[in-house]
């Protein structure tokens, strides 16, 4: 902070409560809070209070304060003087009149229990030298942001501590992660860049203040705010690494469950030692210290994204934001997407597919997701199955796009399509149905022909499929066998019906 | 009072008077007192009112009041005899009898003991008093304040001990409390002996008629509170207020017929004493004062928020047996020498702290003090100062 040169403001009622000695009275009134405070007043006589100039701290002497009358006096006194505030001994009788008539005069009246001189020697202190008790307000902040183990308790400090500052931590796509939505419609904003783990920019502090605020009170926020963003840096650093950390040892428990169940579910890449599986740190976690309950009726549902994936990056983006959403299931990072399951004795399929369907609407992944679910099964093993299963679904369902839940047994076999190689298949389709693509209809023609497979050659069921006429479908199909394409070849129906499915997803 | 006398039938007026001049609390529990005079007056005849004018300048003549608890005096009334003995330890002094009594002040129960010491002895009583209303001390007279001797004071008690006491006005103040207390709970003491003819300058003049006229307009009035009240259907002279909270006089029903019945009261009292009203409505905090006066007061200090139905403004008042000053808003209105007084608009009657519960609707007037009150001596004595509260008179703002 440059103070060099510059005349101190002054404090404001409220920066004396938030942290001035008035912090250590009871408040009887708190109106008009914001009024600055020029000086301040001990008083042992009430004539005193009619030569008090506009914005001084008006304190009783216990002397004076002989009931309410005496501080009704002096408040009547103060308010025509123009006062800051009143602060007034202890006095039995001071009751809701003297408050009520406090409120309507808009006049901040303190009561102090010990002695009112002292208090008024510490105001004076205080108001005297208005940076030193800034400095007072940062350190005392400083200090309250190590103890703070996250970002909401880091800018929960700000807003319970910083007197007229309202704070939130913004994400760049405008989300508030924590603090008070409000700062972005307030008009005076201070606020600082907060940097992620890699060292760019992951999130903005902003702090709006009521008011247009002095200068030095701007920059009394800023250096708040800055002293905020290394704390806040490392704890989501501390996040991410917990996130990851948490799904390494979910992961190693899911493969040491699957292990001693049977066979791995996942592809070659995650098949362990025989026997029981060992974690990645090669400790063997077991299942109970995660909170998994192993025994009863599971689903499985699968997540997974259609961008091309890197688990390690969108992982802990994809696990804090499944969490947000469903903060009683566990999310473990499996083959290429996000294994779930839920468990219960009664628990169905449909149900657990509509409660994921609303938790992928809700949750703020940053990558599209899509899941498949699988059937229900009982124990590790009808675990380990139900989670193939829905791994397959998710195969199909992942062409989609966001939020698309789908079952296996919805899907069928169908699934087995999904889990084909994609790209190599759809290279072998393009070229085996070259004649029909180049037609000018040509996808057109393509998505009938795999109605027509699908429904065993039935133009009026295609017809009722694709919602058109039959005689459309009658029509395509002259145009299709035209090409050299015969759909009632039985020795070429599974090998079309393939080519088929592999040009769907991109035809749309 | 018919011409010039006080009868039987003035009683009860002079009792309604000496109530509204207690400002308030003093007021309390005095009925006895009327029977009681009335007895006399019956047995004794009427007693004669004079202004001092009337008198010859040299006729001897001592103030008669009680002092101590007006409680403690219903429960062990006087005999009536205590006045002879009065009169006759000061007759002792003076080298004469008495030729007329005056009142010590003309207010509570005080403005009672008097007439019936006056009509006892068969002597005329003077139209003036000492105070012009109630104040805690004895000392705290316009006759001290115009170089009257308070002592010798005779004083007889409610086991009809007697005693004189010859010392100075503070300490036969002092004394007499104390003796007060061991005696039974008052005295009935003759103090001021002195001639008539240096009333002229030491009295309020025409305190007893004021009382009398003041008395007459409360028991009109209070007819009509007790017409009000038969017809919201609630019994006359109810403990608590018996307005219901909305269609009390003042307000609804009664403004669209008119005047409410304690409007047309408080324009008659104001008419009659000088008297400004505050501001009037509900009473909204009550309750004992911790005001740490070091002064040997007795009783107890009390504080009360009336917050004024027209304007808003919160009137708090703070009483020592008598209402001693009101802030309006914190800002000071009225205060001691000069009355305040408490019309309880349900009974039309006077009240005073210790009778109000909060919620009750009441009304706030201040009447002014004699002219002597609020000279600087006045306001030494009985001012806001020596209740000690360190605060300005409202007349002394200017000087």
């Amino acid at each position: 902070m440059k103070r060099a040169g510059r005349p101190s403001e002054q404090l404001t009622v409220d920066e004396l409560v938030r942290y001035g000695p008035l912090g250590r009275a009871e408040t009887l009134v708190g109106e008009n809070l914001a009024r600055p405070v020029s000086r301040v007043a001990l008083i042992s006589d009430l004539d005193q209070v009619r030569h008090c100039g506009p914005g001084t701290a008006v304190v009783l002497s216990r002397g004076l304060a002989q009931g309410a009358w005496a501080v009704e006096s002096a408040l009547r006194l103060a308010w025509e003087r123009s006062a800051a505030c009143l602060v007034s001994p202890a006095v039995a009788g001071l009751d809701q009149a003297t408050a009520q008539l406090a409120r309507r005069m808009r006049l901040p009246v303190f009561v102090v229990t010990g002695d009112t001189a002292a208090c008024a020697l510490d105001l004076a202190a205080a108001i005297a030298s208005p940076d030193a008790a800034r400095a007072r307000l940062a350190a005392r902040c400083a200090e309250l942001f190590a103890e703070r183990s996250n970002a909401r308790g880091i800018v929960g400090v700000i807003n319970s501590e910083v007197p007229g500052v309202t704070a939130a931590l913004v994400a760049p796509d405008g989300r508030v992660l924590a603090g008070q939505a409000s700062v972005d419609r307030a008009e005076h904003r201070v606020q600082v860049d907060v940097p992620g783990p890699d060292g760019r920019r992951w999130a903005e502090l902003v702090a709006a203040t009521t008011g247009p605020s002095s200068p030095s009170w701007s920059e009394t926020v800023l250096l708040i705010l800055r002293l905020a963003r290394g704390p806040l840096a490392a704890s989501v650093a501390r996040e991410r690494l917990e996130a990851v950390h948490g799904a390494e040892r979910g992961r190693a428990a899911l493969r040491a469950l699957f292990a001693s169940a049977g066979a791995d579910p996942g592809p070659a890449a995650q098949k362990g030692p025989a026997g029981r599986d060992r974690g990645d740190d090669g400790l063997a976690v077991p299942e109970e210290a995660l909170g998994w309950r192993v025994g009863g009726r599971h689903v499985a549902v699968f997540l997974r994204s259609s961008t091309p994936l890197d688990t390690a990056a969108a992982g802990p983006g994809v696990i804090s934001a499944w969490q947000e959403a469903v903060d009683d299931l566990p999310l473990v990072p499996w083959d290429t997407g996000w294994a779930s399951w839920w468990t219960g004795d009664r628990i169905e399929v449909e149900q657990v597919a509509s409660a994921l369907r609303r938790h992928l609407a809700r949750m703020r992944s940053p990558i599209p997701l899509s899941a498949g679910v699988g059937r229900a099964a009982e124990g590790a093993e009808g675990l380990r199955e139900s989670l193939s299963q829905a791994m397959l679904a998710a195969g199909v369902t992942v062409r989609d796009g966001h939020g698309t839940v789908r079952s296996f047994d919805e899907l069928g076999f169908r699934v087995l399509l999904a889990s084909l190689s994609q790209p190599e298949l759809a290279g072998s389709a393009r070229t085996v149905l070259a004649d029909l693509l180049s037609a000018p209809d040509g996808p057109v023609l393509v998505t009938t022909l795999a109605a027509l497979l699908d429904c065993a050659n039935s133009t009026s069921q295609a017809a009722a499929r694709l919602g058109v006429h039959r005689n459309t479908v009658l029509g395509r199909v002259e145009r299709i066998k035209a090409r050299g394409v015969d759909p009632d070849r039985p020795d070429q129906r599974l090998a079309l019906h393939l080519a088929c499915y592999a040009l769907l997803p991109e035809l749309g | 009072m018919t011409g010039r006398s006080i009868t039987v039938a003035d009683v009860p007026a002079l009792l309604a008077g000496a109530e509204f001049f207690s400002t308030n609390a003093a007021g309390e529990g005095i009925e006895f007192a009327g029977f009681w005079l009335e007895d006399i007056l019956a047995r004794t005849g009427p007693v004669e009112l004079v202004t001092a004018d009337e008198l010859d300048p040299d006729t001897p003549c001592a103030a008669v009041g009680a002092m101590g608890s007006t409680v403690a005096m219903a429960e062990l009334p006087p005999s009536g005899e205590e006045p002879l003995v009065l009169a006759r330890s000061l007759a002792g002094r003076f080298g004469a009898p008495l030729g007329a009594i005056m009142p010590l002040n003309a207010a509570s129960v005080n403005a009672l003991q008097p007439v019936a010491a006056a009509a006892v002895l068969g002597l005329p009583l003077i139209d003036c008093d000492g105070m012009g209303r109630v104040f805690p001390l004895i000392h705290q007279t316009t006759y001290e304040l115009a170089g009257l001797s308070l002592s010798p004071l005779a004083a007889v008690s409610a086991g009809n001990d007697s005693l004189l006491l010859d010392t100075g006005s503070a300490r036969a103040e002092q004394i007499a409390r104390s003796i007060t207390q061991a005696a039974g709970g008052w005295l009935l003491c003759g103090m001021y002996p002195t001639r008539v003819g240096r009333l002229r300058e030491a009295a309020i003049h025409g305190s007893v008629s004021r009382t009398l006229k003041v008395g007459r307009l409360l028991r009109e009035h209070a007819s009509d509170g007790a017409t009000a009240q038969a017809l919201v259907g609630d019994p006359p002279w109810g403990g608590a207020s018996p307005w219901p909270a909305h269609a009390g006089p003042g307000d609804g029903e009664w403004s669209r017929r008119g005047t409410a019945p304690h409007e047309r009261l408080l324009r008659d009292l104001t008419a009659a004493t000088g008297a400004t009203v505050l501001g009037g409505g509900r009473v909204v905090e009550l309750g004992p004062s911790p005001r740490q006066a070091g002064i040997v007061y007795p009783g107890n200090p009390m504080s009360m928020v009336v917050h004024d139905h027209d304007s808003g403004r919160l009137i708090r008042l703070e009483a020592h047996n008598e209402l001693v000053l009101a802030l309006a808003d914190g800002a000071l209105t009225a205060a001691v020498p000069d009355l305040l007084c408490l019309l309880d608009r349900g009974t039309l009657r006077m009240t005073g702290p210790e009778r109000l519960t909060v919620g009750d609707q009441v009304d706030v007037l201040c009447v002014p003090a004699a002219p002597v009150w609020h000279s600087v001596h006045g306001l030494g004595l009985g001012g806001p100062g020596a209740f000690g509260f360190p605060l300005r008179h409202p007349r002394q703002e200017g000087r």
